[in-house]
């Protein structure tokens, strides 16, 4: 799944790169959810640069 | 001696731009081993010194040697960012922050190394070398501004200019033993710099002293019509400031932070928020909410807004990034677009609590790294009692004022295995004024940051600006 979605944006990453990138975003997406648990839902999204 | 003294000496006819600027050439050259420049322009730096030997003062950086990480375009030169992609990217003009430097009388010298494309925290780039750490050279600088940490801390120009994205000041100076200041985000123009993150990305000063960094800062700072990021909000004398001192200032050191870093970094933290006790500062300890959270919440960040950055050559030259940069990369292309939403929402979350900590507090305190640097070619370090990936040691100590965009300095206050440790002061958005006056403050009665590593040069007089001696005073 990550190989087509890199392709569909016209990236070819290797089989090595996608192993350390399935890592990595394992990682993050774990600790995604906690997040989105957390966040209370009427937050805004912070502007540029955050006010 | 300090820059505005130097300058004031070249300005008085004491010294020429010509000596001062050879003096660094040559330093340059024999402190190759460090690794710490890319490129260096001996000719043209030369020829800007006569002119500025001719024209007479031109600024409060009158004739100073200096040298910018090379992010930053220099016209006429080479801007790698230390990849093989821009290797023979010229630029045909200066950043702003360049342009800015020159017009207040630098000369710059040279381009410094810098991790790929300021995207990582190492400056082991595999295309240029590593930059190493002049207190051990077989250690890193840290980085991305690893080049710019190493000369400052050697002595090989009296400041440097380096990048902060999320770290990548504070955390070679820090390693360095150096002072470095990250402007509130939006104070110093990003034009001209190789982008890392258009929302985190902050030029800004390393040098020996917090007065030094002022002097610099004070000369980069300021709204740039060309560049929508920058905040036009006015520029105060940070030099004139720094003399205030901070009796009755609301310092908060960090308990968490303190407790999870390398016991003697911690204590090193501890003996640092003391000693501004004893100048008068009100120091507490205090909570900081979400910092657990604000490394991920930086990530949903700086991932998708490198990953859009780089597309266009992840397409056509994805084989020409090095290993680590690459799968940061992808790892931003990949992540789900409501990832980056949120971590906006969540970025917002975390500012609005940070102001509440800021409401009761003028500055933060904090280690600036839980760790010493490591070897050139670990990844890996140990802390607390486990080894752990040394970009994930990095995160609870830089993220969370990142994140907000707050001005914060890396300020050296103590050693460790020989090696220095950073005190980390954090202040409100656009007060950085009151970040260095703290700084300035703690210089005034520690000498932390005056002291030397084994190679660097003294800067005493011997009828010049500078001696061609290895100092002797090595911590």
């Amino acid at each position: 799944m990550l190989r087509a979605l890199a392709e569909r944006q016209g990236v070819h990453p290797t089989d090595e790169d996608l192993e350390g990138v399935s890592v990595f975003l394992e990682t993050v997406l774990q600790r995604l959810t906690d997040i989105e648990t957390a966040l209370p839902p009427e937050t805004p999204p912070a502007g540029e640069p955050p006010s | 001696m300090s820059i505005a003294e130097l300058a004031d000496r070249i300005g008085s006819g004491a010294l020429t731009a010509r000596a001062a600027v050879e003096e660094s050439l040559r330093r340059i050259e024999r402190a190759e081993e460090l690794n710490a420049f890319i490129s260096v322009r001996p000719d043209r730096a030369l020829e800007e010194a006569d002119e500025l030997d001719r024209r007479g003062p031109a600024g409060p950086l009158h004739g100073v040697p200096m040298a910018v990480k090379d992010v930053l375009d220099v016209a006429g030169e080479r801007t790698t960012a230390g990849s093989r992609i821009l290797a023979d990217n010229v630029a045909t003009r200066d950043a702003a922050a360049v342009a800015a430097l020159r017009a207040a009388g630098a000369v710059i010298v040279g381009k410094l190394n810098t991790h790929e494309f300021a995207y990582g925290a190492m400056t082991t780039s595999p295309h240029f070398g590593p930059a190493r750490n002049p207190w051990d050279a077989s250690r890193i600088c840290g980085g991305s501004s690893g080049g710019s940490g190493s000369a400052a801390a050697a002595r090989l120009v009296p400041a440097t200019l380096g990048t902060d994205t999320a770290g990548s000041i504070r955390i070679p100076a820090c390693f360095c033993g150096v002072t470095g200041i990250r402007p509130t985000t939006g104070r110093v123009s990003n034009r001209g710099v190789v982008p890392v993150s258009f929302t985190l990305d902050t030029v800004g000063p390393l040098a020996p002293s917090a007065e030094d960094c002022a002097v610099v800062l004070e000369a980069i700072a300021g709204h740039d019509g060309h560049d929508p990021t920058t905040a036009d909000v006015p520029v105060p004398s940070y030099r004139d400031d720094l003399g205030r001192g901070v009796a009755g200032l609301r310092i908060g050191l960090v308990r968490k932070l303190v407790d999870r870093a390398d016991p003697r970094i911690g204590a090193a933290a501890e003996a640092a928020a003391n000693e501004l006790a004893g100048l008068g500062a009100h120091v507490d300890e205090v909570e900081v909410p979400l910092l657990d959270e604000a490394a991920t919440i930086l990530q949903l960040t700086l991932l998708p807004e490198a990953a859009e950055v780089h597309l266009p050559w992840l397409r056509t030259r994805l084989g020409d990034y090095g290993a680590d940069v690459r799968v940061r990369l992808l790892t931003g292309l990949l992540l789900p677009a409501t990832a980056a939403v949120t971590g906006r929402r969540a970025r917002r979350w975390f500012c609005d609590q940070l102001g509440d900590v800021f409401a009761r507090f003028d500055v933060l305190a904090a280690p600036e790294m839980l760790v010493l640097p490591p070897k050139i070619g670990e990844d890996t370090v140990e802390l607390g009692g486990e080894r752990i990936l040394y970009r994930l040691s990095l995160m609870p100590t830089n993220s969370p004022w990142t994140l907000a965009g707050i001005p914060i300095a890396s300020v050296p206050c103590g050693f460790a295995d020989g090696l220095p440790v950073g005190l980390a002061l954090a202040g409100r958005r656009f007060e950085e004024a009151t970040v260095l006056r703290a700084a300035h403050a703690f210089q005034t009665v520690t000498d932390w940051h005056a002291r030397r590593p084994p190679v660097a040069f003294d800067d005493a007089s011997s009828g010049g600006v500078y001696t061609r001696s290895h100092s002797e005073k090595g911590a």
